[in-house]
């Protein structure tokens, strides 16, 4: 029998760790954000195109997480999907923002996370896979690339994205499908670009 | 994922992978089930978020990320005022357009102060048409010329008459 110091205690769910935040524990806010703070911060980062934007994001997520953790009913629904809701609409206002600043003149910005172009990076067939996929996330429209990314980094089921998307389930799974559609055809065509590129050097 | 990885994260989130949260847990599951090779009869929808999330992953750093967390939510109890304003007006951008605002509001309010203070009364104005010579040492807080009379009483043609 393995003695009970030694016994890895079971980690508490999500819904216990936002009731002890709603209770002022910072523990508790710490734990929460050691197990989503990744999963937030690549969704944000690849649906904005800056890494910058996302992290103050994030952070500002975990500060209203913080703030109005006794709101959350887990009746209602999972922990995951909430804190996710609350990330994608911070997003879009951190888009809004970031578009009208540019408008203004007091931005000038590129996507610091999507930049790179196919092939910019790619030493290898697998690298340069990747950074097709990620130009041609970045490339998609904003919708798509929100359901695109809940479904890949958020693990999140088709109704759980329409939640955080505050839409049907079936026009959730309209922009799935679609997202992932335009992305098998971004992928197709820039790797057979890529092939004939390298017959022509090779011939 | 390696297997120290693995490992490590089994120790943080328990034996049950499907309980991890996301993204650990597709990254567990791929390690576990050795889904790192895509192979064409996989499921092609699964198969696709998975080299989703491998193109977007990133390195990150949770243990920064709650420092810093925890420094805004300390930063914020200890200026309450500031969660009052509007956090636009907190930043470069937004003082400099409160301070034209200002600067726009004071100098109509300066305008209408000044001509406030520059209305002659009706009497001056009376007077000034007639041609009356206006008494040097001003009019009284009531209007009224230093004697208790109208700057009318000033009247030239009385003048003309006594003569």
């Amino acid at each position: 029998m393995v003695p009970a110091a030694v016994q890895h205690e079971k980690p508490r769910e999500d819904y216990e760790l936002l009731a002890r935040v709603a209770a002022g524990n910072q523990g508790a806010l710490s734990e929460l954000i050691a197990r989503h703070g990744r999963g937030l911060r690549v969704f944000a980062a690849r649906y904005l195109g800056n890494a910058g934007d996302a992290e103050d994001v994030v952070q500002e997520v975990f500060v209203t997480i913080w703030k109005q953790a006794a709101r959350f009913d887990p009746a209602r629904g999972r922990a995951s999907t909430w804190l996710y809701r609350i990330t994608a609409n911070r997003c879009i206002d951190q888009r809004r923002r970031r578009a009208l600043r540019t408008f203004i003149g007091l931005d000038d910005v590129r996507d610091e996370v999507a930049s790179q172009e196919p092939g910019a990076e790619a030493t290898t067939a697998a690298r340069q896979e990747l950074a097709i996929v990620r130009d041609g996330l970045s490339r998609l429209p904003e919708r798509q690339r929100m359901a695109v990314l809940l479904r890949a980094v958020g693990d999140l089921d088709i109704a759980a994205i329409a939640e955080v998307m505050g839409g049907s389930a079936g026009s959730a799974e309209q922009l799935l499908v679609r997202g992932r559609r335009a992305l098998r055809d971004h992928l197709r065509d820039h790797l057979a670009m890529a092939a004939e590129g390298l017959e022509r050097k090779s011939s | 994922m390696t297997r120290d990885e693995f490992e490590r994260n089994k120790r943080r989130f328990g034996d049950d992978v499907d309980a991890w949260p996301a993204p650990f847990r597709q990254e567990a599951r791929a390690f576990v089930t050795g889904e790192t090779d895509r192979s064409p009869q996989d499921d092609p929808d699964r198969a696709l978020d998975r080299l989703v999330l491998e193109a977007a992953l990133m390195a990150s750093d949770e243990e920064a990320l709650t420092r810093k967390v925890l420094a805004r939510i300390d930063a914020s109890r200890r200026s309450t005022w500031s969660s009052f304003l509007p956090r636009f007006l907190l930043e470069p951008a937004g003082l400099a357009a409160c301070a034209a605002a200002m600067l726009v509001a004071m100098t109509l309010a300066g305008y209408q102060v000044a001509r406030l203070q520059d209305d002659l009364p009706d009497s001056e104005l009376l007077a000034l048409a007639s041609g009356a010579r206006l008494p040097d040492n001003g009019l009284s807080d009531n209007g009224l010329s230093g004697d208790g009379m109208s700057g009318i009483a000033a009247d030239p043609a009385a003048g003309e008459d006594s003569l």
